[in-house]
This record gives structure tokens, C-alpha cells and sequence, in this order.
């Protein structure tokens, strides 16, 4: 018996590998690729990712595991909202305009306009004023606020090991018996990872399709180029770095320096991109104006000195951007050539139990 | 075909005599043992003893001269290293995966679980050891591989700080009667967390940003121990929390969450531990 079991051992190998590339040979030979929609692929003319894939790779099991947990409500204190409330797919998961501040548990009101999610593959720090350093970590920060989801990150992963179906979906998607901390988050990651948006009309211009952009689009973007772009960088228009453009008339949110403990960073928040700015108003982080022709009103008329006040903005007691009413007119047909419909509504991200 | 066989046999025979000399040169080179680095927890000359949240029994009296007592105490010890007079050194393995079973060189002191209070390192090659050095805290490398397991999953009870991504790596809560603190029903509250784990450092007219506050301790045993396969040393390391609280006065710092507030804490962390003897 024991032999005979060792034999079959012994052959299993090689068969198994016959057969695989056996299986293999008839794919390449058919020429029908098979794309896969849940493997994360950076697109070509942005840079290199930021995010650990080496110990959290994306895969469709991860992905719809986060899915899940993204849209469900159980993981606040009251069973009241999931990350989806606050974060909605048709404004780039940001919140709806209604809600310039997002309501967490018990109608809790936010101190800041929740940020749309995308390219966080991409970002070296989350939140507006950048406090938590790995997109990983930034749940436990949602779970936990009192004016967000109120539930310790501790009872969220109870919760989720006392629950009838998640912990046969974890072992599916992690191989492990018991759900702990980490792979929650992963899973979480790994849905948000995929929320890539580069197809916009702009990229299908700067990717080559000189049809992709009208005359009034193109004056646009060459405005843009030159009066936004040193903070929004192309291509993710943002360079990440934290700055004060005025937008508190008074101070009552000190910002980055909240996490950086030193006043020189007063009132900075992160700058943020401008991808899918047509559907994420009101904006910025108190979400002062509704319209992009009010922020651009802002950037010329309304900015004014203050402690910090980014120098790209205010110099020499005056606003340094200058634009007349048809160049606002122009930018603002440019920045909506950066909403891009197919991420919007890509079906993959449509709240499902499958 | 001769020829090649005679040189193949010659070839293999210079093989086999070049590894038996080795071997029987160096008979203790792949020779493992182990070592068990003991921490016990002082407050000055008395030993660290809990009380219960909301006590009013203070055992412990500061450099200031104020009455305390201590509800939950730990730190966080990575990287740890052995090194010899002869040249031996050992590095601990340092892993920070989601699997817990997986996490490797991560280790937390929790004062009131025992089983924390030693540190159990393996696969130390045999030889002479006389100095350890490790890091307090958790580095870099144990934040920015993103979620984490074990002792540092924040949902298993890891110190892990939300708002401001990393470990709280020293942590100290008592009550003194000198701190007016007040959180609902808890009175003279005192709470010292000592996090943080990078330096932006100040540039031109830009400050400094951020601190890190993980300090890198080495020191020396009282006496050279051995390692090998039979002989399992352990050097006892004593920590004296009175060190770490310095001159602080509870009347202001009772309430240190932050690591530009940790900082002048983390500076008296080196200077709070000692090698107190070994046994062999």
C-alpha cells in the first residue's frame, strides 16, 4: 500500500506538468488572451506604484473580499454606514454634493470633505494632511474615528470572525483559518488599488489621439500647464506636497501640522488631483466652494496674506495667478476632460455578494 | 575516455580531501545554540508592580519628589544583535509579514505577562558573546510594508497609532496625584506613549519634521558567556522606568501622545537600561 501510494506521488509531478503545458500550448496557440480585470496594471504613462505589492499582490478572491467589506455597514458602530456611504463610485468615491461634510454614525458630522479614491496606488500618504503613511493603515483610521465609523479596528476583525460567511471568504482569498488585522486591511487594499482612473480624455490626447481634445480644451490645458501645473502635476495632478492656498478665511484647522508638530506647516493640506474634479464638488477640505468657476475666482481675487500662505499663490501682496474670464472659461473645459466615465461606472466595483 | 576518467577520479579525490580537511579543521563551524535575553521592569530600586486603573495606592515616587503608581506598562525591542571578542556576531532575523506566525525579530515586554519578559533567541552560532545591542521600538521597516501581523496588528492589541501611521514603541499609564488630568470618571491621569520613526531633517529655514524616536542600545555583559549546542546563557537586562521620567514633572507632562513631545523621554530611554549579570 505504501509503495503504491509513493509511486503515485512520484508521477503526479511530471503528469501534472505535462498536462499544464499541454493546457498551456493550446492557449498560446489559440491566441485568445484572457484579461484578467482584477490584476492591477499601472498604466503606461504614469509612475512607478508606491504601494507594497510584493506582500499583498491584487487578485480577483482579495478583491471582492475588500468589495465587500467596503460596502458593509455592519463594520460601524452602529451598523448604520460602510466606507461606501461616504465614498460613491459615481463621484469618484467621494461623498455626494449634499454632503460637503460626511455623516458617520448617529448622523456624526465630518470636520473635512471626504477625498475621492483613485491612483491610491500611487500616493505616499492618505488623508488630507497626510498623517497615515500606507494605504493599508488608512481604514483603521475610518473605522476608528468617532465621527466616522466608531468601532475599534479590534471589534471590526471580531465582528468579521463571528460572521456566517466572511471567514470561509478569507480562507478562499488568504489561505488562513482564522481572519486577523492584517488581511482585513489587504483585502480593503487591494479593492481600493484597483481604483485606477487614466482614461480620460486627456490621457487618450496625451497617449496620441490629437482628436481627443477640442481647440477650447487644448487653450485650456496650455493655461493649465502654465498657471496650475507646478502644484497639480501631470500625470496624477497632484505632487503630492502639502500646501496653504488660502481657503480658511480664519484658521480653525491647523492641517499638516497636526501630524508634522511644527507651525511652518499651518492650514497646509494636501494638494489633491484634479482627476474627476467635474464630479467631486464642493471642494477643498471645507469645502468652501461648489463650482470650479468659484475656486478660480479664489486663486485670483480671493486669496489673501496669511500665516503659511503658499508663495505660488500669494507674493508680493497680491495673488500671483491671473486669468481673464474667457482663460477660467478655457481651464474649466480642460479640467473636465479629466473625468473619466469608464472608471465611474466600471461594473467591477458595483456592490456584490458574488 | 581513459584519460578522462583518471582526471575525474583525480579531480573527485581533491574534492573529498579538501572538504574532510575543512571539517576536521573547523568541527564546530555550523555548530548552533541558543540564548535568552532576560528583561525585568524596576521603578528606581523597588520591582515594577501593577495597580488597577483608578488606584490610589502610589508604591513610586519621582526625581521631582511626586507619588505615582503604574497601570500598564511595555516597550517594543527589535534588530537585535549579539557580538563577541573573537568576532562572532549574530543578527536576528528580521520578518514584518501579515502572517503572524511569520513575523520574525519583533518583540514586545508587556509588565504582567511573563512569558514577554524573555526574549528567546535561535540559531546563534557557537561561540563567545559579550556585548547585545537592539533597538527600542519598531523601525521603518516594520511600518512601510503596510498591515502587519502579530504583535503588531492593531486589532490583536498591537500599540499602533492611527492618526499618525507607527508604533507606540514605550508606553507608560499611572495615575500621580500630582497630575490633574481628568478623563470621565479616571482622575490624576498620566499617560506617556514614546512613538514616531522617521526625521525629516531641517533644510534652510525649514525645521525638522517629524522625530524618530526609536533609540538604538547597546550594552556590555557583566562577563563573556558561551553558546553552543549545550550551553544556553542569559543575560538579565534591567529596565528603571525613574530613568525614562527623568526630571519631567506630572503637573504639565502627564499626557504625551506625540513624537515631538516623546522626545525628550526617548533621550533617557538609552540610559535606562543595564546588563545586570549574566548566568552562563
Amino acid at each position: 500500500m505504501i509503495s503504491c501510494y509513493k509511486t503515485r506521488v512520484r508521477l503526479f509531478g511530471p503528469v501534472l506538468l505535462l498536462i499544464m503545458m499541454v493546457i498551456n500550448g493550446c492557449e498560446s496557440v489559440a491566441e485568445h488572451p484572457i484579461v484578467d480585470a482584477y490584476k492591477f496594471e499601472k498604466p503606461a504613462h504614469f509612475p512607478e506604484p508606491t504601494y507594497t505589492f510584493r506582500n499583498n499582490q491584487v487578485n480577483e478572491k482579495g478583491f471582492k473580499l475588500g468589495r465587500r467589506l467596503f460596502n458593509d455597514p455592519s463594520l460601524s458602530r452602529d451598523g448604520s454606514i460602510s466606507c461606501s456611504s461616504c465614498h460613491v463610485q459615481s463621484h469618484a468615491f467621494a461623498d455626494i454634493m449634499l454632503h460637503p461634510f460626511s455623516f458617520g454614525v448617529e448622523d456624526r458630522e465630518g470636520k473635512r470633505n471626504a477625498p475621492p479614491l483613485f491612483n491610491l496606488a500611487f500616493q505616499k500618504e492618505f488623508f488630507w494632511d497626510g498623517g497615515v503613511t500606507h494605504l493599508d493603515f488608512a481604514p483603521i483610521l475610518a473605522f476608528e474615528s468617532e465621527i466616522e465609523m466608531d468601532l475599534s479596528f479590534e471589534e471590526v476583525v471580531a465582528r468579521i470572525s463571528r460572521s456566517a460567511d466572511y471567514p470561509a471568504l478569507f480562507k478562499d482569498a488568504f489561505g488562513i483559518e482564522e481572519v486577523t488585522g492584517p488581511y482585513v486591511l489587504h483585502a480593503l487594499s487591494q479593492f481600493m488599488l484597483m481604483m485606477l482612473s487614466a482614461d480620460s480624455k486627456y490621457d487618450r490626447y496625451v497617449q496620441g489621439d490629437h482628436q481627443a481634445l477640442n481647440s477650447l480644451e487644448l487653450k485650456g490645458l496650455e493655461l493649465f500647464r502654465q498657471h496650475c501645473e507646478s502644484c497639480h502635476q501631470e500625470p496624477l495632478f497632484t505632487d503630492l506636497s502639502y500646501r496653504n492656498n488660502g481657503v480658511q478665511r480664519n484658521i480653525t484647522d491647523l492641517g499638516r501640522e497636526t501630524v508634522t508638530e511644527v507651525p511652518q506647516d499651518r492650514a497646509k493640506f494636501k494638494v489633491p488631483s484634479l482627476r474627476n474634479i467635474e464630479v467631486t464638488s464642493p471642494y477643498m477640505h471645507n469645502a468652501r466652494f461648489e463650482t470650479l468657476q468659484q475656486v478660480l475666482d479664489h486663486y485670483t481675487e480671493g486669496v489673501a496674506e496669511q500665516v503659511s500662505i503658499d508663495p505660488k499663490v500669494f507674493a508680493s501682496g497680491k495673488p500671483v495667478i491671473s486669468l481673464n474670464a474667457e482663460e477660467k472659461e478655457q481651464i474649466i473645459a480642460f479640467l473636465k476632460t479629466l473625468t473619466d466615465p469608464g472608471f465611474l461606472t466600471n461594473p467591477i466595483f458595483f456592490n456584490s455578494n458574488d | 575516455m581513459k584519460v578522462f576518467n583518471n582526471i575525474y577520479s583525480m579531480l573527485l579525490l581533491f574534492v573529498v580531501v579538501l572538504f574532510s580537511c575543512q571539517e576536521s579543521e573547523n568541527p564546530t563551524i555550523n555548530e548552533k545554540g541558543e540564548m535568552i535575553v532576560k528583561f525585568d521592569n524596576y521603578v528606581g530600586n523597588q520591582t515594577m508592580i501593577l495597580d488597577e486603573l483608578g488606584s490610589t495606592n502610589y508604591r513610586y515616587t519621582t526625581a521631582k519628589g511626586q507619588e505615582f503608581n503604574i497601570t500598564r506598562f511595555g516597550y517594543y525591542i527589535s534588530h537585535v544583535k549579539l557580538s563577541g571578542p573573537n568576532g562572532e556576531v549574530f543578527v536576528d532575523e528580521m520578518n514584518a509579514t501579515a502572517d503572524a506566525s511569520q513575523i520574525k525579530g519583533y518583540y514586545r515586554v508587556v509588565q504582567g505577562e511573563p512569558d514577554t519578559y524573555n526574549i528567546h533567541l535561535k540559531d546563534v552560532p557557537a561561540g563567545q558573546y559579550n556585548k547585545i545591542t537592539f533597538t527600542l521600538g519598531v523601525r521603518e521597516d516594520g511600518i512601510q510594508e503596510g498591515a502587519v501581523g502579530g504583535i503588531l496588528d492593531r486589532a490583536a492589541g498591537g500599540w499602533f497609532w492611527n492618526w499618525n501611521s507607527g508604533f507606540i514603541h514605550y508606553l507608560f499609564e499611572g495615575h500621580s496625584p500630582s497630575s490633574p488630568v481628568v478623563q470621565g470618571d479616571i482622575t490624576n491621569r498620566v499617560r506617556l506613549h514614546i512613538g514616531g520613526w522617521k526625521n525629516i531633517p531641517s533644510e534652510n529655514e525649514d525645521p525638522q519634521r517629524f522625530f524618530d524616536n526609536n533609540v538604538e542600545i547597546s550594552l556590555d555583559f557583566d562577563a563573556t558567556v558561551r553558546v553552543s549546542e549545550s550551553l544556553r546563557p542569559s543575560p538579565h537586562i534591567h529596565m528603571n522606568l525613574l530613568k525614562v521620567i527623568g526630571d519631567a514633572d506630572f503637573e504639565m507632562e502627564n499626557n504625551i501622545h506625540s513624537p515631538a513631545a516623546g522626545k525628550p523621554f526617548s533621550q533617557r530611554l538609552a540610559g535606562a537600561f543595564i546588563v545586570d549579570h549574566t548566568h552562563q
